[in-house]
């Protein structure tokens, strides 16, 4: 008999996919290095005394007046790309983390308050998240934010309110289903009060589908703000998100200077196709009829 | 060939099952013979064997799944390691298989018609106009009303009893020497049950063909085979003439078994031997009981003329275009009808019926988890929900057991916390003192105190349903709603459940309401039942009378239907 927890056991479980076990390090490194940003990072991007000009867009590997190595070349300011890409990260992880979690409780909040209402209140939630869901996430961001006006918060704001309905209707389905099981009739015939029921028997339930929604929509919100930064609707230059780096080097990208724009780019694909894997593997999971 | 020669002949046959945990022993040498014509039950509880060792003849396990070693011969052709496509030619033709829930097994986009005729082109060569004549010609010979409109019917459109007919239709296209049937009629209701397995034995003594009958249920298996076999842990512990197996076991696991069937049992008496029942005292209850006095004059337990109808409520667009006339009200189903009943304190009383009967929604009624359309549910005069647009159960004295253990637990939380949970909001005990009220409830309901801190999917079926027993009498309730608690449990755990039942409620003096189908479990453990039809209840009465002097022709037909014994 399987002594482990359910959390335990789903460890293990997880541990066996290589290519899963491979992206959640790389997803645990990068934001490692975001966090360590101002440690490892061989230059301050945000200090422009210290970015001499006579350094701008110098390829990867050049040795500049630092007397470092600027391993992935600089920009048009001077700044190492490394060190802007690591600050760049931070910036990105923030928004997307942020701005998922925030899309997730008003998302579950929204869902499993429709199911367990039903009738009219149901009816409505899930029509307006309906609707929302019928336009693209990138336009409603775009139409937020430009509502809004530039900033940290406006964007967390727009991200959170694009993404929202996904997180609603993945909570109302789970919530449905769990609503009619025995367990929770039990709940109801016992009786305890329906918030109780609600937050320890029919919550902790609807976690898995969840979870696996809120790494996929954390992985878009990511991609999402770098292409608001990029359309220069997003961050103000104040912030330079991934997004911005990429846009940054676009300019220069024709006349030779590939890496301005490239490494920042490689860096976003790296994170978000790992965030991808690891969410992919925790579908799987929990997914019982992919069940061996 | 003789006569004499056995049709198929199982020697030392072993399948395990090569898994992460290790190798489980499905099969562990098992060996009998088959004669021409010979219909044998193969009886056993889950993970017996007995479904492995019939897939193992026709050749269906998958890997981690292998024949180990010994050999299946048909005929005197050995079937062991013969290549696919052999085997291929060989199921369907010589042997065949009939599955426990047809809606599996059947297609549900083709119409019958149309699998009837995939399953004749698996073998033969076949027209269109012949294979529909022959698929009418074998939905007639399983006794199916109007085959030849019912052969364009698609799966969903025919009720369980006539799907499994299908399914049998199938299996005897080809005229094989040798079904096997996986607990074919266990989720079908008594009175279909019975239908099927008087036909079963008519086609199978027609045909000559010999029927391998795998179940769990003794019963079934007395009233079609001529031989038995009864398995445990991959083994065959016994095997010999119904009759001698049933009236004279000699294995102790045979008699066990027997002794554990309510129906060998004088009522309200312990089976087998008082299985399962520990000696540890449930805790006493802390609300005086002083509180609960039964008030003169009032009934202590009533359900008033109460209905049920589930129906989905029209949009307010349907709505509108329903008041114009336009669309037609959603389609409901009136569960329950107007149904009156009155407990009286103490009493056990059994709600029966077949599926869709309506026992299960009235039961849900009594425990305040439905509220009721029309009617009221009165404990001791007060209601058992409130009344309102949202209508919320007030009461802590009515509580309920379900059929499904694996389903009635929160199976994100300690059985500790499923357990205390209740008793602490209402204030039974304090949280301080719930660890030792949860110890003290595992223990009465025979389980080890220090499982309390697992998760129920570290527990199997039996003691499962034991935490949900506890939990619902840890709320130190009055009245206990038992939805079908044995049905989905092995006979020796039923038995052990049903002790635990009988025990505890002399113990607390509970008043039982037991929903079941099951007519034997229901004679054991009630003195009054209540027949329910359709939504009302058509008889009720003593159980003793009920069961001797049924009155009702759906009783009636109902008692008849209940597979019997034979007795010493």
């Amino acid at each position: 008999m399987d002594r482990a927890s359910p959390f335990a056991r789903f460890g293990r479980e997880f541990a066996e996919s290589r290519t899963a076990l491979v992206a959640l390090i790389v997803v645990l490194l990068m934001i490692g290095l975001a966090l360590a940003a101002p440690l490892v990072a061989p230059q301050d991007p945000y200090d422009l005394a210290n970015l001499p000009l006579m350094d701008a867009r110098r390829p990867p590997g050049y040795v500049g007046s630092g007397g470092y190595t600027h391993w992935l070349g600089t920009d048009a300011q001077g700044r190492d790309l490394l060190s802007a890409i690591l600050y760049g990260l931070r910036i990105s992880l923030q928004m997307g983390l942020v701005a998922g979690a925030i899309a997730l409780t008003l998302g579950a909040a929204l869902g499993i308050t429709a199911a367990y209402l039903g009738g009219r209140w149901e009816a409505f939630i899930m029509r307006v998240v309906d609707l929302q869901l019928a336009f693209p996430a990138i336009l409603l961001a775009l139409v937020i934010s430009a509502m809004l006006g530039q900033g940290k918060l406006q964007l967390i704001a727009a991200l959170a309110a694009a993404q929202y309905a996904y997180f609603a209707r993945t909570a109302h389905g789970a919530a449905s289903a769990e609503r009619g099981k025995d367990y929770v009739e039990a709940a109801f015939s016992t009786p305890l009060p329906a918030s109780r029921v609600v937050w320890r028997h029919i919550l902790p339930n609807c976690l898995p589908p969840l979870i696996v929604v809120a790494t996929v929509q954390v992985a878009s919100a990511i991609a999402l703000e770098a292409t608001l930064s990029f359309l220069g609707v997003g961050l103000p230059v104040t912030e330079p998100s991934l997004g911005m780096l990429i846009s940054n080097g676009f300019q220069y990208m024709l006349s030779g200077r590939y890496w301005i724009s490239i490494y920042p780019g490689i860096a976003l694909i790296i994170l978000i196709v790992a965030i991808n894997l690891v969410g992919d593997q925790i579908r799987d999971q929990v997914n019982p009829r992919l069940k061996r | 060939m003789t006569d004499a020669a056995p049709l198929l002949e199982v020697t030392d046959l072993a399948t395990h099952f090569h898994t992460r945990n290790g190798v489980v022993k499905a099969v562990d040498g098992v060996s009998f013979s088959l004669k021409r014509g010979e219909v044998m039950g193969l009886v056993g509880e889950s993970g017996s064997g007995k479904s492995i060792t019939g897939f193992s003849i026709i050749g269906l396990i998958d890997p981690p799944g292998r024949v180990e070693h010994g050999s299946i011969k048909l005929e005197g052709r050995e079937l062991v390691g013969l290549p696919v496509q052999d085997l291929r030619a060989i199921r369907g033709k010589t042997i065949s298989m009939v599955f426990q829930d047809p809606l599996m097994t059947l297609n549900p986009v083709l119409t019958i018609g149309a699998q009837i005729l995939l399953a004749l082109e698996a073998h033969e060569k076949v027209s269109a106009e012949e294979g529909r004549r022959r698929a009418i010609a074998a939905l007639a010979q399983v006794r199916i009303p109007e085959p030849d409109a019912k052969v364009d019917f698609y799966p969903h459109q025919f009720s369980g009893g006539m799907r499994q007919r299908v399914a049998i239709a199938i299996a005897l296209l080809h005229r094989p020497k040798l079904i096997i049937c996986d607990e074919p009629t266990t989720a079908l209701d008594v009175s279909i049950q019975a239908e099927i397995l008087a036909e079963m034995k008519e086609l199978v003594a027609e045909l000559g063909t010999a029927l391998i009958w795998i179940s769990h249920d003794l019963a079934t298996v007395a009233s079609i085979a001529s031989k038995v076999c009864v398995m445990r842990y991959g083994k065959i512990v016994e095997a010999g003439p119904v009759l001698d197996v049933l009236t004279k076991p000699q294995h102790p696991y045979t008699q066990g078994l027997l002794d554990s069937l309510p129906s060998r049992a004088e009522p309200g008496q312990l089976l087998a031997r008082g299985a399962g029942v520990s000696d540890a005292a449930p805790p006493p209850r802390k609300t005086a009981v002083e509180r609960h006095e039964p008030k003169p004059g009032v009934p202590y337990f009533t359900m008033e003329l109460v209905s049920k109808r589930f129906q989905e409520q029209p949009s307010p667009l349907r709505a509108l275009l329903q008041k114009l006339g336009v669309a037609k009200p959603p389609h409901g189903v009136q569960a329950v009808d107007s149904v009156s009943l009155t407990v009286t304190r103490g009493e056990a009383l059994g709600l029966v019926g077949e599926s869709g009967s309506g026992k299960s929604t009235l039961g849900r009624m009594a425990a305040g988890i439905y509220a009721p359309n029309a009617g009221t549910v009165l404990l001791d005069g007060e209601r058992v929900m409130s009344a309102g647009e949202r209508p919320h159960k007030t009461t802590t004295r009515v509580q309920t057991i379900f059929q499904d253990p694996f389903a009635s637990l929160n199976p994100r939380m300690r059985v500790s916390d499923s357990i205390a949970e209740g008793p602490v909001t209402h204030g039974i005990v304090t949280k301080a003192e719930s660890a030792e009220y949860v110890r003290q409830w595992l223990a009465a309901v025979g389980l080890d105190p220090a499982f309390a801190e697992r998760y129920p999917h570290q527990f199997s079926g039996g003691q499962r349903q034991r935490v949900a027993i506890a939990r619902a009498l840890a709320m130190q309730p009055d009245v206990v709603v038992c939805d079908e608690p044995v049905a989905s449990l092995d006979v020796s755990i039923q038995a052990q459940i049903i002790n635990l039942l009988i025990r505890l409620r002399s113990e607390l003096d509970l008043t039982l309401i037991f929903i079941s189908h099951d007519l034997s479990v229901v004679r054991h453990l009630c003195d009054r039942v209540a027949i329910m039809y359709r939504g009302r209840i058509v008889e009720e009465g003593p159980a003793g009378e009920i069961y001797d002097h049924p009155q009702h022709d759906y009783t009636k037909r109902l008692l008849a239907a209940v597979p019997v014994l034979p007795t010493a």
